[in-house]
């Protein structure tokens, strides 16, 4: 009785001692106070899960499944612990190297990480950069478009403190990040999942009944709701798109998407050559839906675009015809021209300026930075499934984007509407070969 | 696997009737109902049909986060065929229709080998925990205890034996080896096939049996037991439920040994009816830290004490006969009593930062339940008998368990029907 009674004073104070360590406002000046440095990219940093081994061998075992781990996520001396790590992604789950979910409160109420209530560690499985997510979304961020941060790390598993490869660490399209875009996190927000029955989705109307939609949409707030609250308000907005007349989708529709972000949003995700975004081949994909609070307006906020920097040369029209509401936009004029004006826009602001050295363009310059700073790290991923060379490749066709994407663009944009390359204010519209020729 | 032996080992009892009836034609078919309906074919086979029904009306304190009960719960509806193999034999199968996730029950055979040794084979009450191992119709209250409950091992596959030495059982006997741990423990353990056998045993006395002088206390019994078992790395940690059925212990790695120990003491002076139980489990946590390091053992403990009286006089015991049944001259038998009991978990240190309990934690939040039951059973006659029970229940809860912290009442009215 005695020896218990020591060994649970001398525990006692072992655990007051190590107290301070699990505040996250802690007081050290080492111990990092905010995400941003984490976040923002400005340089690569190191992360480490403790997990017990047996563990990891589960998680690998059972990537298809979502059950959760206990983990320590540990960053720059900050150590939260009994957070929770399940495997996360659709097709791109692999044993590999999976993609993570850490959540923080999944068995500690309320804990938070910097006031994260979780975040996503992406492998980037399908991605030979690793940067093409974090271009894309800093892009989304450059329009005015909402889009989580995004930075790569180097990640370090278990008691061992193995290097498990680079990924991009995100911020989770959650409760904290509207609180930080909107002001508010009390409206409604939902994960769009793309169905693997073949059943792509294009904005059709799935008919009476709210069978189609749950396995589609999953709530990520008042997910305790009565289906109909939940579900109704995405019915109406799809009844909206399908019903509103080509000629004046923006009255027609502007209680239920604000048409001009919208269309932000398809010309950022073209300019970029998005193949598996709103007008992906196989439907829509990788977007969140967030309804603000007490309103019937949605909003799309994009997610996952590693799929990006594809076709160089790929036209404004692509996928346009086959998604509803993008139709419409295409058909009329009046939509297409600020959809073609917008993507225009986008050039002008991710390249050089005209008589400018290519290179010198924001696009550029992001890949450089960003592939410079986790080349090594890339390079000694131990289960990365494409060589170096491969990275090399894409991070080449990366730059060529950064030069040459916005000529493409414009040299379509001349064909079908070339009243709208004034707009620009440049007096003499560059040629492809003026860039390629440097 | 289990469950698939438990069907072999069924069919093989129903098996044995026909050929125990196709035995000798001279056989002489016997049918009685006594209390119970049976059939004899001479000295070849006995079978008797017992039916087992308990019907439940509760009344929970609504507690949220907590999903809702229903008032009316059919806690127990079972059906049983047992009797004699050449007089020599004993088989019991048993099925229950409420739980249809492990229907099978007790099924087993039971022989005496030499005198003072049985042996016991099939799926029955591992020999740990008297309020565990006590029939479901003989229990004083609505309710096993918790320790009965949560901390005792429960029901498993396996061979035992058993028996008495001296006269008047001074000195009882059981030790057993069963395929897995007992199905008291979390549902996912019993899904693992990895789990090691359990090794189970008790030895009970009655000191003053045989002692004429003090004749009132010549029925009390007191014992010890333990079981040994190794389990693999899982959330295995032992289960506790509040009275209303809602987890309050929350789920841990555990890998390595468990054990459990026990005491009991039952003493039956006449009308009155005390008994007693302390238990206490340690379960291992090999390499089971966030860093694979080893965690300290976990340790979860529950006792009780009851009490009952026989207000109309009968003789405490197992099955209470009312001495003037109800329709039949009489009122039936009346009985009041109460339990105290606690059942505790975790650590045993004070709260402290919620961020340090996890499942990998080498602090385990400490968790109790404090349970005062007070009730009445009416046994009307030899078959039907009715309960009412009052729950009180004090919970120092931990971690991020959901059910209510406090005072909690309930209340609880049965009836029983046994055949």
């Amino acid at each position: 009785m005695r020896r218990m009674r020591i060994t649970h004073i001398i525990f006692l104070v072992a655990v007051g001692l190590c107290l301070p360590m699990l505040h996250v406002s802690a007081q050290s000046a080492d111990v990092p106070t905010s995400i941003d440095p984490l976040l923002d990219g400005s340089t690569l940093n190191d992360v480490w899960i403790h997990i017990n081994g047996r563990d990891w061998q589960d998680l690998h075992a059972t990537y298809q499944t979502n059950t959760y781990y206990p983990v320590d996520f540990e960053w720059n001396g900050l150590r939260v612990r009994n957070a929770g790590i399940r495997v996360k992604g659709g097709s791109t789950r692999n044993p590999q190297k999976p993609s993570f979910r850490i959540d923080f409160n999944r068995y500690v109420t309320g804990q938070q990480f910097l006031g994260q209530n979780a975040i996503v560690l992406n492998g980037s499985w399908l991605d030979p950069s690793s940067i093409r997510d974090r271009v894309s979304m800093a892009l989304f961020r450059r329009m005015g478009i909402p889009a989580p941060r995004q930075a790569n790390i180097r990640l370090f598993v278990g008691a061992g403190r193995e290097y498990a490869g680079v990924y991009a660490i995100s911020e989770e399209v959650s409760k904290p990040f509207l609180n930080a875009h909107f002001g508010d996190d009390d409206g409604y927000l939902f994960e769009f999942n793309h169905s693997e029955e073949g059943n792509n989705w294009h904005f059709e109307d799935p008919g009476p009944g709210y069978a189609w939609f749950i396995p589609r949409f999953s709530p990520k707030t008042h997910e305790t709701d009565p289906i109909p609250n939940l579900y109704r308000p995405i019915e109406d907005l799809i009844q909206a798109v399908n019903d509103a007349p080509q000629s004046d989708l923006e009255s027609k529709l502007s209680d239920f998407l604000d048409i001009d972000t919208f269309i932000t949003e398809l010309a950022v995700q073209n300019f970029l050559s998005q193949t598996d975004g709103l007008l992906g081949g196989n439907g829509m994909d990788n977007f969140f839906l967030y309804r603000f609070p007490r309103t019937r307006l949605w909003m799309f906020i994009p997610w996952d675009q590693d799929q990006s920097f594809v076709q160089l040369d790929e036209p404004p029209s692509q996928n346009m015809a086959q998604n509803i509401l993008a139709r419409k936009i295409w058909d009329e004029p009046k939509y297409r021209d600020r959809y073609l004006a917008k993507i225009m826009e986008i050039g002008r602001s991710v390249s050089a300026p005209a008589g400018a050295d290519p290179a010198s363009g924001w696009l550029v310059q992001e890949v450089l930075n960003d592939a410079a700073q986790v080349r090594e790290a890339v390079y000694q991923d131990p289960l990365k499934q494409y060589s170096n060379d491969d990275f090399e490749q894409v991070v080449g066709l990366m730059q060529q984007f950064g030069r040459q994407r916005d000529l493409y663009e414009r040299a379509f944009v001349a064909q079908i509407a070339p009243q709208l390359l004034s707009v620009s204010g440049t007096s003499r519209i560059p040629t492809l070969r003026d860039r390629t020729s440097r | 696997m289990a469950r698939s032996l438990v069907a072999r080992l069924t069919v093989m009892a129903l098996a044995a009737l026909p050929m125990g009836v196709a035995a000798p034609a001279a056989a002489q078919v016997r049918l009685t109902f006594d209390k119970h309906p049976a059939v004899e074919f001479g000295n070849v086979l006995t079978a008797s049909v017992r039916v087992k029904s308990q019907n439940h009306w509760r009344d929970f304190q609504p507690e949220p986060g907590t999903a809702d009960k229903n008032v009316f719960d059919p806690y127990r509806e079972r059906i049983a065929v047992e009797g004699k193999i050449l007089n020599r034999v004993v088989y019991h199968v048993e099925r229950e229709f409420h739980d249809t996730s492990s229907p099978w029950k007790n099924i087993y055979l039971d022989a005496r080998l030499v005198k003072g040794v049985h042996l016991q084979g099939g799926q029955f009450n591992m020999p740990f925990g008297l309020d565990q191992t006590t029939s479901l119709m003989a229990l004083d209250f609505n309710y096993h205890s918790l320790a009965g409950s949560y901390l005792a091992p429960g029901r498993g596959l396996g061979v035992m034996a058993y028996g008495d030495f001296f006269k008047k059982n001074l000195l009882t006997y059981e030790a057993g080896v069963f395929r897995r741990d007992g199905d008291n423990t979390r549902p996912a353990q019993l899904q693992d096939t990895r789990v090691a056998p359990t090794f189970a045993g008790r030895i009970v006395v009655k000191p003053f049996s045989k002692w004429q002088p003090l004749h009132f206390a010549r029925s009390i019994e007191t014992g010890v037991a333990f079981s040994d078992g190794v389990l693999p790395a899982g959330l295995y940690d032992l289960r506790g439920q509040t009275i209303p059925g809602d987890a309050f212990v929350p789920k841990v790695y555990v890998n390595g040994r468990r054990q459990r120990l026990g005491a009991q003491l039952r003493w039956r002076p006449g009308p009155i009816g005390i008994q007693a139980e302390a238990m206490r489990t340690r379960d291992t946590r090999l390499g089971q830290g966030i860093d694979n390091e080893d965690l300290a053992d976990l340790v979860d403990r529950a006792w009780y004490v009851s009490g009952t009286w026989l207000v109309t006089g009968e003789h405490k015991k197992d099955a209470v006969t009312a001495a003037r049944p109800l329709l039949d001259g009489g009122f039936g038998a009346v009985e009041i009593g109460a339990r105290l009991e606690r059942l505790s978990a975790g650590s045993g240190i004070p709260r402290m930062n919620a961020a340090l309990y996890g499942p990998r934690s080498p602090v385990v939040p400490s968790t109790a339940d404090m349970v005062w039951t007070t009730g009445v059973n009416w046994y009307l006659n030899k078959f039907f008998e009715l309960s009412a029970n009052l729950i009180r229940e004090d919970r120092a809860l931990g971690g991020s368990a959901t059910p209510a912290a406090g005072a909690v009442w309930s209340r609880t009215f049965r009836i029983e029907f046994g055949l």
